[in-house]
């Protein structure tokens, strides 16, 4: 079974920022999702993807990175040694290191959040749906679906216009 | 320990968002997503930014507590709320006595409908209506200009007939930035295959969404508008059968458009001809239209021309009175609406009843037990002028920072030094209190409860989720206890006497005909709210107006031709070679005094910077970063540059959220008296850090240390 994870649609991001701010403040002041802006054009949200090979679970000496039931990558702070090793190797720089305790920090997919069966806050508050919760082969099936119906549509216009003889 | 789920409308922008506030003991501890609340403004329970940063400014440290007294200057005593109250009574009956126009009221669209009631309640009932309120600066054109075509000022359509639209013209208006939320239901019709047409200066982030995208010049909107009229009549491509049975003045329109052809059109907005043909064409054979406008568009001399044009534009088309069509101006402020439906305007009583009507004034003298003005009052910027002639000497500001949200700010300074008497009501220190002579601290919306008026006429209940601090009191308490100190002690809706905003919105149902449905039970049941107008209790409140007829005196559509074209009054010239524009950020609110309370906010927003098009920068050698004056007529403002291709060649924007309103213009609309923020001619220069920080020190200060001394 495929596991659940943020996807995210960048064509519809409109750069708002509410998912960093929702962020925050489900993790005490610290943003684990980042918005880029692109030439002033396109935005682009990024945070954890919570790989299916995950370099930062493989590399982490101590196995403080671990998976639970949901799949998500969570970091155990207790047997986190700040080897910042993590780090180096996620190729989008997600794992951040807490300059007090010394141990790593990143995107948990609010796992508080999720044991009382409520979505992420991020893609709980994104207004334009840029952000969404769910497991890929069902996005794929989904965004399949939207396709042939679509296209269907189309058929069925073509042919309307061909029997009025427009 | 009691944990409470309090369900909340944001108080930021106009779309009015749901949420929930999680509290304990009173205090704050976070929030939860409207995810339950079926109907609601944001769907899914779905917040921006400022929504889910609600809380923080509530725990500012500067938040005033006690009632203040000036000894001088910015600094000021503790006294108690009798005091405080006795004093603010006393002189307004001074004032009153001698010639009640001498009193100036502010009402504010940031607080709820109650408190907006008592305050115009309070000016008139002393015999004055200068009363006003900030929905001056941003949709007086709106309110004026959508009367005259279809007989009410009011949004004609909800969201959810956005989200039914196959095309929608977005003008003057940076939806997504200003309503992130909102913009969703753009982006749901969007994907239905929708068209998307924006016609804007800068190429904002809902530019981005466009399939037509036309940047004009700031201040061409006439010339645009009447252009993509021009191409719709000329090809015949207007509703005739709507036309002929639902509008008049259809032949004027016809003659005054003639000369506005694409090409002309090419001339003076700079957008070229095949795109303004392309436009007329898409939004006129669409079937279903939705037009949605804000700022950009009535913050000009012209505004109430560009918004009649709109209305005629969409009337022309048929799109009105039916599902997934209308017209939407977005509003700024959680309760612009509802001040302007309460009456916190000049002109009329609640529920824009002319104060000119004798019939209609006679009910209200019936009703309140005293005798009433007739006349008119001051606007906002009159007042300000009026004040300066020695007219107008005293100013009961609530909620509302003029400091820095008026246009010409400086000469606003400069008014407030000379007034006699200020108060100011409001929740934290603003750059407007250091003139005050009486401050009194408001409870925050959050903090005390009532009913809120969104963009789309739906009227929602707000409860109080936490305890105000210190001695703060909600506002209509305050204005009660004044009134009833004035001298209003009478039985019922004659007087002051009230115990809840509960018995004040009954008092509202009593006399204001659009909601005389909307009862405090009614809401308190339905969180979803009612939209207005709603003229009974078993009325399910309407979505779309005028179905059958529209609310002019013969039931039609005035349809609206303006043949003359205006720009704005203020065109660069050889001293000033530039045309300044202002914007927002998604991030910020308004004059700042919530939002830069907000760490998260402050964080992400920390500064302006003014956009200019690299070749113009090239010209006057501004890198990216760079520290540069801009210098009106009016003022100067130092600013930092972002070399962008966002902005046409010629034109600057600078965000006003940080007091760039010093530099401008103040030349006023002449039909709804809003200044012309949007346009004006300037100069760049490029100077120093050292001479930008000794500049900023001479503007006010947006956070101001407010100083308590003794005795």
């Amino acid at each position: 079974m495929a596991r659940k994870t943020i996807f995210i649609d960048f064509s519809k991001c409109i750069e708002c920022r509410a998912c960093e701010v929702a962020c925050e403040r489900e993790h005490d002041g610290r943003s684990f999702i980042s918005v880029f802006e692109w030439q002033e054009m396109a935005a682009m949200a990024l945070n954890c993807r919570h790989c299916e090979k995950a370099p930062c679970v493989e590399v982490c000496p101590t196995n403080a990175l671990y998976r639970d039931e949901d799949g998500a990558v969570l970091l155990a702070p207790q047997k986190c040694i700040g080897c910042l090793m993590c780090g180096i190797v996620c190729p989008f720089g997600i794992p951040e290191l807490d300059l007090i305790n010394k141990i790593m920090m990143k995107c948990d997919l609010c796992a508080h959040r999720r044991a009382e069966g409520k979505l992420p806050a991020c893609v709980e508050t994104c207004p334009t749906d840029a952000l969404f919760y769910g497991d890929f082969n069902e996005i794929i099936r989904e965004r399949r679906k939207k396709f042939t119906e679509k296209a269907i549509e189309l058929a069925k216009t073509a042919e309307r216009i061909k029997l009025t003889g427009v | 320990m009691s944990e409470r789920l309090v369900p909340v409308v944001c108080p930021y922008c106009g779309v009015g968002c749901r949420l929930y506030i999680r509290s304990v003991d009173g205090y704050p501890v976070g929030i939860e997503y409207a995810k339950d609340i079926p109907g609601i403004a944001n769907e899914l329970g779905k917040l921006c930014p400022k929504g889910n940063a609600v809380i923080e400014y509530l725990l500012a440290k500067d938040r005033l507590k006690k009632p203040l007294k000036a000894k001088e200057q910015g600094k000021f005593v503790e006294i108690s709320w009798s005091e405080a109250i006795r004093e603010v009574a006393e002189r307004l009956k001074d004032y009153a006595k001698d010639d009640p126009n001498q009193l100036m009221f502010f009402g504010s669209a940031r607080t709820f409908n109650e408190p907006n009631y008592l305050i115009q309640k309070l000016a008139r009932m002393l015999g004055t209506n200068n009363v006003d309120h900030c929905a001056r600066l941003c949709h007086a054109p709106t309110v004026t200009g959508l009367k005259a075509i279809f007989g009410a000022g009011a949004m004609t359509n909800t969201y959810k007939d956005i989200e039914e639209a196959n095309v929608i013209f977005i003008i003057g208006h940076n939806y997504a930035e200003t309503h992130p939320v909102g913009f969703r239901y753009v982006l749901k019709a969007k994907e239905r295959g929708a068209k998307i047409i924006v016609a804007d200066p800068r190429f904002t982030r809902t530019a981005w969404f466009a399939d037509i995208f036309l940047q004009h010049y700031p201040g061409t909107d006439i010339a645009l508008i009447n252009g993509l009229i021009h191409i719709i009549i000329k090809e015949r491509l207007y509703d005739e059968k709507f036309v002929r049975e639902r509008c008049v003045g259809f032949d004027e329109v016809v003659k005054a458009v003639e000369k506005f052809t694409p090409e002309f059109v090419e001339k003076v907005t700079g957008v070229p001809a095949e795109l303004i043909i392309q436009a007329a064409r898409t939004f006129a054979t669409a079937g279903k239209g939705v037009i949605t406008w804000a700022m950009g568009l009535t913050q000009h001399t012209h505004g109430t021309e560009n918004v009649k044009l709109l209305g005629t534009l969409s009337a022309i088309c048929g799109y009105q009175g039916k599902e997934g069509c209308g017209c939407s101006p977005m509003r700024g402020q959680n309760n612009v609406q509802g001040a302007c439906d309460m009456a916190a305007l000049p002109n009329v009583f609640p529920g824009y009843q002319a104060v000119t009507d004798p019939e209609k004034r006679k009910f209200f003298e019936e009703f309140w037990g005293v005798e009433l003005n007739g006349e008119v009052g001051l606007t906002t910027i009159e007042a300000a002028y009026a004040a300066e002639k020695g007219k107008v000497k005293a100013y009961y500001i609530m909620g509302e920072n003029p400091v820095i949200s008026e246009a010409n700010a400086n000469h606003v300074v400069h008014v407030l030094q000379k007034l006699e008497f200020i108060v100011v009501q409001d929740i934290v220190p603003t750059p407007t209190m250091e003139f005050a002579d009486i401050v009194l601290p408001a409870a925050a919306m959050l903090e005390n409860e009532g009913s809120l008026t969104n963009t789309e006429r739906r009227v929602q209940w707000s409860f109080q989720a936490i305890n105000p601090p210190g001695e703060a009191r909600p506002d209509w308490w305050i204005l009660s206890e004044i009134g009833k100190a004035v001298g209003f002690d009478g039985q019922g809706p004659k007087g002051f006497d009230y115990t809840s905003p509960e018995d004040i919105l009954r008092e509202i149902n009593a006399c204001t005909p659009q909601y005389r449905g909307i009862t405090p039970e009614r809401l308190k049941e339905n969180l979803a709210g009612i939209h207005w107008p709603c003229p009974s209790p078993d009325h399910p409140g309407t979505r779309v107006l005028y179905k059958d007829k529209f609310l002019t005196p013969d039931g039609k559509a005035h349809l609206v031709a303006v043949s003359e074209y205006k720009g704005p009054v203020e065109l660069p010239d050889e001293e000033y070679p530039f045309l300044l524009t202002t914007m927002r950020y998604v991030g910020q609110y308004h004059t700042v005094t919530m939002t830069m309370r907000t760490q998260a906010l402050r964080k992400r927003w920390p500064e302006p910077l003014a956009e200019i098009h690299p070749e113009d920068a090239a010209k006057l050698g501004i890198k990216d970063g760079d520290w540069v004056k801009i210098v009106t007529r009016r003022g100067e403002y130092p600013i930092k540059a972002k070399v962008t291709r966002t902005v046409k060649k010629g034109v600057i924007a600078v965000p006003w959220h940080w007091g760039a309103n010093v530099l401008t213009n103040d030349a006023l609309d002449p039909i709804a008296k809003i200044p012309e923020t949007k346009a004006c001619a300037c100069k760049v220069i490029k100077i120093t850090e050292e001479d930008a920080r000794k500049l900023m020190d001479k503007l006010p200060q947006l956070i101001p240390k407010i100083e308590i001394v003794r005795g």
